[in-house]
């Protein structure tokens, strides 16, 4: 708090800024919790480090087998069916997903739908289905169909579902409202004065979602190959005793796919801004 | 033909907005509705497409008692009725031209206008109206590419477009310049002698008011004060209205000279 006085002998008060009192409770999790933490600098061992980088991004070489970078390679290149695979299961997963998603959001929105009874239903439905875990997904996936594209596509769904739910009932509830307002006047029902009031608003953020969904499902294929799904995470899951040049090979191409990704994305974004 | 019997309005709020308003609008008036901020003016409009529901009274719009409507019916009476904002009110990222067609979607089932069908006659009615604004040039760039009193224009030209019996206006021109204000309020005047149209607009200028209006209706605390022609209203009129003289900011002055 601190008080102000003008010139004409006026006083006024400003008032607490309550973000003092949030950074105080912050740094005081932040002591306790430190506390908590046993380390010593020992733990650090950048050598063991080094050595598994070396393990994971040069071609194998023990006793038993000598692997060249031509081999290195060419593991990548036979990783291109994998990919597919998982290209496959990610982007079915993620175009049902985000269209399942699209109604659910519109009913969750306290601009769209002002009666709160309305909101709430479709609110705990996406809150429950985001709180699974994409392993555990894909697992239900599986009973229900057995290993296969299938139960993939069947746990990318889900899981999309819950992330553009939840990304695009916060886009739409902060859209302007103003043009709704004026279509309603126009005498358009709701769904028309949504067509063309808020969807122009909302369209190009939901390409933006589908292509960030899209890249979570590629990164989350990588440990999916342990719940038994085919696609590049089987490369990953199969190799990670003794081969780790495999694995470090599939982070390799993995990381390239995704940066491409994104850098399709931002291109995309900026040519319909 | 709009009429008012004894029509009340109080908010959830307790906040008695009209405390009995009785009123007779002809077809093809040029009314301005003035008062002070508060005194209910955007009430009083709202009431006549619905956008609020009376509190009790009835509201008559061409002989139909609309408190009760709703539905299909409501949907078809502000179909009839266009509605001008202060703050235009357009989707700023679409261009000029699907803003002023969205004027028309209410003639057509739900799946033909989300799919953008729209038959050839009705886009050229979107152009005409745009042509009719004086900005048929600026068809297809994006609304928000527009300066204000432009902008101004398209809405005015998506209401032309919904070809309705009577346009509301609320404050139609206060976030414009003077110059552009005069610019807009010809261009209601056009669409009012031109179309035939009634035109009633909330009004915060008083000299504009009544330079453009035939009919002044001045309310203040909920009631009408004043009710007659523009050139039957004087200086004691006004403090009547406003409960003191004007401020300078009630009044436009005359862009020509101020420039």
């Amino acid at each position: 708090m601190s008080k102000f006085e003008i010139s004409n002998g006026k006083k006024i008060v400003k008032p607490f800024n309550k973000i003092w009192i949030v950074l105080g409770v912050v740094i005081v999790l932040i002591i306790i919790f430190w506390q908590f933490i046993t380390y010593n600098t020992a733990m650090f061992n950048l050598g063991e480090l080094s050595v598994i980088f070396k393990q994971l991004f040069t071609p194998k070489n023990t006793i038993l087998e000598q692997r060249t970078w031509s081999d290195y390679f060419e593991f990548m290149w036979e990783l291109r069916e994998p990919l597919w695979i998982t290209i496959q299961m990610s982007l079915g997963g993620t175009i049902i997903g985000s269209i399942l998603a699209v109604p659910v959001a519109i009913f969750a929105s306290r601009n769209i739908f002002k009666n709160k009874y309305i909101n709430a239903p479709f609110r705990f439905l996406m809150n429950i289905i985001r709180t699974i875990p994409l392993m555990l997904l894909v697992i239900i996936g599986v009973a229900m169909v057995g290993t296969g594209v299938l139960s993939g596509i069947i746990g990318y769904t889900v899981f999309s579902f819950g992330i553009m739910a939840k990304m695009f009932y916060e886009v739409i509830e902060t859209a302007d409202m103003s043009p709704f307002e004026a279509l309603e006047s126009t005498g358009a029902n709701r769904l028309q004065a949504f067509s063309y009031a808020i969807v122009p608003q909302v369209f190009i953020s939901f390409v933006s979602f589908l292509f960030y969904i899209f890249e979570l499902n590629i990164r989350a294929s990588a440990i999916l190959g342990f719940v038994g799904i085919n696609g590049i995470g089987e490369a990953i899951s199969v190799n990670n005793l003794y081969n780790y040049d495999r694995v470090g090979a599939t982070v390799i191409v993995l990381f390239v796919f995704i940066l491409i990704l994104q850098l399709i994305n931002s291109h995309i974004r900026g040519k319909l801004e | 033909m709009i009429k008012f019997v004894d029509v009340k309005k109080t908010y959830l709020n307790g906040v008695q907005a009209l405390k009995g308003v009785n009123l007779e609008i002809n077809d093809g008036e040029f009314v301005a509705i003035i008062g002070l901020s508060g005194a209910g003016k955007s009430t009083l409009l709202r009431l006549i497409n619905k956008m609020i529901d009376i509190t009790s009274g009835q509201l008559y719009i061409d002989d139909i008692e609309i408190s009760s409507i709703k539905g299909k019916d409501l949907r078809m009476l502000r179909r009839s009725i266009g509605m001008i904002f202060q703050s235009f009110n357009l989707v700023k990222k679409m261009s000029v031209f699907n803003n002023v067609l969205s004027g028309r979607v209410a003639y057509h089932s739900t799946y033909k206008t989300i799919l953008g069908l729209f038959p050839k006659n009705e886009k050229i009615l979107a152009l005409e109206s745009l042509d009719a604004m004086g900005i048929l040039d600026k068809a297809f760039i994006r609304a928000d590419q527009l300066s204000g009193g432009q902008q101004q224009r398209v809405a005015l030209a998506r209401a032309l477009t919904q070809e309705p019996k009577v346009i509301l206006a609320d404050e139609p021109v206060a976030s414009l310049d003077p110059i552009t204000t005069v610019q807009v309020m010809d261009d209601f005047l056009k669409i009012n002698k031109e179309f035939g149209i009634t035109i009633i607009a909330n009004m915060h200028h008083v000299d504009l008011a009544l330079k453009y209006a035939t009919r002044i209706i001045g309310i203040k605390d909920g009631l009408v004060v004043y009710d007659g022609p523009a050139s039957k209203i004087n200086d004691d009129k006004l403090v009547e209205i406003y409960g003191r003289s004007l401020k300078h900011d009630e009044i436009l002055g005359d862009p020509d000279v101020e420039v």
